[in-house]
């Protein structure tokens, strides 16, 4: 036995209190001066015997209470003998419960709790076993222990979560786990061997240390699902369309429901053939301005739930103006710029064209952003105006064309550059993009603009700070970014049009501007859909200060952990809200997929996976068997019997002052 | 009407409270006070008229008060006489103060020992008031104190010094006083015992029935606390006796129903013997006023002068 907290049992001092007022009690307090005794007579013999043990028996009770108070506090424990383990057969085994969303398929979880159950009643009595969760990460939830009833109350804890599960990954996260043990290693997986959570390699399934793996698979074919596994919005025609995966072996009808911030806005009936996807359109539907929950949801839902509902926000497009500051109104001479951003129906921008002389009419704040056709058309105070614009938090794209050839300087920016390379005007020769920052969320998957052949370009100078995101094969800057102030500047060391280049007829021009339109306007800043299990950064959004509200309302992040940095890991299934600074974004997250699909691998890929355990160790040291027993805590036990104690106290106490006061029992 | 002005506080009869009386340092003034409540209260009672009775005239012979000549009777006649009344005719008071151990106790304010040295006071200086001879004995176990009776001034205040005096002593025997009365008083009169009798009371009537049969007219207060007459006990207790010192645990049953059968078994026989031996017994609650007990006495002077 070992005391927890020895300096408790000072407490015991309080004993000396209720022996002194016994002490004093025994002196008989109630002696009291008569005229005469000749008229009384003796208390019973019963009577005042009863009464002096019942006295015994209370100051006994009372320094008991006293006792196993201070021995409550003090917190004794039984020590568990130290016990040499080591047995032929003893080992640590290590239950590994799949806790993946497909696991919540049907009555898994209910076999898997079983199959744990009984993986226990078959251990060894030396055997120690360890519970391990695998869900979005890999934990331990009961270390290591001789006490199955720890690990049965660890199974019971938990419950298949929404997230996904690589069989790779858990390997790897196990070979971590058990690295270095003692005892000879025999790993339970017990899961629905979901064929989707294979990885990519089937050696990758191959655990890296010596090991005896167990696989215990609790799926029971056929079993079939429905998953609602898309949900798109179309900016052009404004139709939802929902995807719904059937992984059923036979034909399977649904009612397909879409909801619209919370309310029905559509249903269809759908029938969904043995293996196929279907897809279901609705038709226009009138968005609020913002953003808008949409959820396509399958009814009646089936053994799955997590995936019969897709999440999705859409942001309603709102005109938005666009300067076009050109050499004549019309945009001078970008025709191909300017209707380029008139097809990007999604972004819906309105280009309004203007010379550099219109710029004093016009409030440049209220434009999204501005491009310059030809930096040359820009005199001084035209170049202020923009400046100040950029510098309070606009962008702006500037060409470096013709009109830049009597420059010193780039207007706005001031970046130094070359004289014009004229390498175009001999025939067949001309640069191409030789490196491009496929990092920039404005040119990825722009490969194709290497086609584009560029005659003529400036070679502009790139300052401290700046981003280089496109450069010619010949090492000269073609696309630089330049942070000006609190906005930025993309200046492009050639023409928009095709007097100095063809990348307005190549077919990667209009994704190019859509990419750079939408960058330019902070539309590629805020993603609407965020992987279960990733962080959602609130400050990546652009807010300094927000409050992130998990579905259900419950606060996930307060303002002082997003102005920190801090992020919200994404481990829920629905709409995440992200509130600050007077906007609101909302962020949909979905169930993975791959979770959906209930397919179980084949028996011999359970036996080959098993096959790729090298088995567990046998040699282990004299001494890696010693374990001590956890000790056992005695409060639970000392607290009953206070209780018990002042209940019997409280009791013979009342009894007590019955025969002291003569009240007949 | 009576009643109420009885009862009303602050009154003269408020006096003969044995609280108020206690309060008072002064034995003779306790006495005073209380004859004055006392005689107060007869006022207005119609049951009892009290005065000096007239009984004949005297012609004045040498050594008469001059106070008590008759002096109409003079003017008519000529003659001195003297008015002379039946009180002062025979009257011999002697009070045995029993002041023992047990008669320390009390359970309130007043100890019955304090109550009866105002009782015996009282009674003194009302019998000197009526020009009677006042005597005392004070005894325990032995006799501490005499005082032979007389009615010359200034004796009172001996006597009154003497009740004073009394302090609770050791045991009690009460056949040590009667003796002592028989050896030295031979004339007849009122004896007056205050005590809390706590003995055999056969035993005890067998020593003062000589005294009756002596011609004397002897009455017993027996006093007793409240806590004697019906204790109230909340818990078993160790009581002590104070003349003995000797010690029993008894317990709040008991002292609720069998002790008080026996007190009260008790009393029944002590006034049995008394009324046998032609004795006076008087129960005095030292929780109630001197007034019953001197109502009782001047009843029992009267009744006995006739």
């Amino acid at each position: 036995m070992t005391l927890l907290a020895p300096a408790f049992l000072l407490g015991l001092l309080a004993i000396g209190v209720p022996v002194w007022l016994h002490r004093l009690s025994s002196t008989n307090p109630d002696r009291q001066v008569f005229s005469s005794v000749m008229f009384l007579e003796p208390g019973e013999p019963r009577r005042v015997l009863a009464k002096k043990l019942q006295y015994l028996l209370l100051l006994a009770l009372r320094i008991g209470v006293l006792v196993l108070l201070a021995l409550a506090f003090a917190g004794p424990a039984l020590l568990g003998a130290v016990q040499n383990l080591v047995t032929e057969t003893a080992g640590l085994h290590v239950i590994v419960m799949d806790q993946s969303a497909s696991m919540g398929h049907g009555e898994r979880w209910q076999r898997a709790e079983a199959a744990a159950d009984s993986v226990l009643g078959e251990l060894g009595t030396g055997d120690v076993a360890q519970l391990v969760a695998a869900g979005r990460i890999v934990e331990v939830v009961v270390e290591p222990t001789l006490d199955r009833d720890a690990i049965r109350r660890g199974v019971a804890t938990l419950e298949p979560g929404p997230f996904s599960l690589d069989y790779g990954q858990l390997m790897r996260s196990v070979d971590s786990l058990v690295r270095g043990a003692e005892l000879p290693v025999t790993v339970h997986v017990v899961t629905d061997a979901q064929r989707s959570a294979l990885p990519a390699r089937f050696a990758d399934l191959a655990p890296r240390t010596a090991l005896e793996l167990m696989l215990h698979d609790v799926s029971a074919a056929p079993e079939s699902n429905l998953s609602v596994d898309g949900l798109a919005w179309s900016p052009v025609s404004g139709d939802f369309v929902a995807s719904v995966r059937s992984y059923a072996d036979e034909a399977v009808e649904r009612t397909l429901t879409l909801r619209l911030n919370g309310a029905a806005a559509g249903q269809r009936s759908i029938a969904v053939p043995p293996g196929e996807s279907v897809q279901a359109p609705f038709e226009s539907l009138e968005l609020e301005a913002g953003g808008n929950r949409v959820t396509a949801e399958l009814t009646p839902g089936d053994d799955l739930g997590v995936d019969d509902t897709r999440y999705l926000v859409v942001k309603r497009p709102e005109p938005r103006p666009v300067l076009l500051v050109g050499a004549d109104g019309r945009g001078g001479a970008s025709p191909f710029f300017a209707s380029a951003l008139g097809t990007l129906a999604a972004q819906d921008y309105r280009v309004e064209p203007v010379t550099a002389a219109g710029l004093a009419d016009r409030i440049l704040e209220d434009y999204v952003f501005i491009v310059v056709t030809d930096a040359g058309v820009l005199a001084d105070e035209d170049a202020a105006l923009l400046r100040g614009y950029v510098e309070s938090g606009g962008a702006m794209l500037m060409a470096l064309a013709r009109g830049s050839a009597g420059l010193a300087e780039a207007p706005v920016t001031g970046h130094a550059f070359e004289p014009f390379s004229d390498f175009g005007r001999r025939e067949g020769e001309f640069l191409v993009v030789g490196t491009l920052d496929r990092s920039h969320p404005a040119l990825g998957l722009m490969d194709d603009v290497r086609r584009a052949r560029f005659y003529r370009h400036v070679a502009v100078e790139p300052r401290a700070g700046d981003r280089v995101l496109m450069r010619l094969d010949e090492g000269g800057p073609l696309l630089i970014e330049h942070t000006l102030g609190a906005g930025r500047v993309m200046v492009y060391g050639s023409s928009l049009d095709r007097e100095w280049n063809d990348l307005p007829v190549q077919p990667v021009f209009v994704p190019l501007i859509a990419q750079l339109s939408a960058y330019l306007a902070g539309d590629l800043q805020v993603s609407f859909e965020a992987r279960l299990g990733s962080a959602l950064s609130a400050r990546s959004m652009g807010f300094a200060g927000a409050q992130v509200f998990a579905p259900g309302g419950d606060m996930a992040l307060g303002i002082a952990g997003a102005g920190a940095g801090d992020d919200v890991l994404v481990d829920r299934i629905g709409f995440y809200e992200v509130v600050g600074a007077g906007r609101t974004e909302l962020v949909a997250v979905n169930v993975d997929p791959t979770e959906s699909d209930p397919a179980a691998m084949a028996a011999a890929e359970l036996t080959r996976w098993q096959e790729l355990s090298p088995g567990a160790q046998q040699a282990i040291a004299a001494d890696s068997g010693i374990m001590e027993v956890p000790p056992t805590e005695l409060w639970p036990w000392i607290l009953a019997l206070l209780a018990a104690a002042v209940l019997a106290e409280s009791w013979i106490g009342n009894r007590h002052l019955k025969v002291r006061r003569g009240i007949a029992a | 009407m009576a009643a109420v002005a009885a009862s009303a506080p602050g009154t003269v009869r408020d006096l003969l409270k044995p609280e108020v009386l206690a309060s008072l340092s002064n034995l003779e003034l306790v006495a005073r006070a209380a004859v004055h409540g006392f005689l107060n209260g007869l006022h207005r009672s119609p049951l009892f008229g009290f005065s000096q009775e007239f009984a004949e005239y005297r012609a004045y012979a040498e050594g008469d008060d001059p106070r008590f000549v008759d002096w109409n009777v003079y003017a008519r006649t000529g003659r001195t006489y003297i008015k002379r009344y039946l009180g002062e005719t025979n009257t011999r008071l002697v009070i045995l103060l029993d002041a023992s151990a047990s008669m320390g106790y009390g359970s309130g304010p007043v100890t019955k020992l304090h109550y009866a040295r105002m009782l015996a006071a009282t009674l003194a200086y009302l019998a000197s008031r009526q020009h009677d001879a006042v005597g005392l004995i004070v005894f325990d176990e032995q006799v501490r104190e005499h005082r032979p009776p007389s009615s010359r001034i200034g004796k009172l205040s001996g006597v009154l010094h003497a009740i004073d005096r009394a302090e609770p002593g050791v045991g009690t025997d009460l056949r040590v006083p009667f003796e002592t009365f028989r050896q030295f008083e031979k004339g007849r009169g009122l004896v007056v015992v205050i005590s809390d009798f706590y003995c055999v009371p056969e035993a005890m009537i067998k020593g003062v029935q000589p005294l009756a049969y002596q011609g004397q007219d002897v009455v017993l207060f027996q006093l007793l606390d409240p806590q004697e007459l019906k204790p109230e006990l909340r818990e078993s207790a160790m009581m002590e006796d104070m003349e003995t010192g000797e010690s029993l645990e008894v317990s709040p049953i008991f002292m609720r129903s069998r002790y008080r059968e026996r007190i009260r078994e008790h009393i029944e026989e002590l006034e049995n013997c008394a009324a046998g031996a032609g004795i006076d017994h008087e129960l005095v609650n030292i929780a109630d006023s001197l007034e019953g007990a001197l109502r009782n006495y001047l009843l029992f002077r009267q009744v006995r002068r006739r």
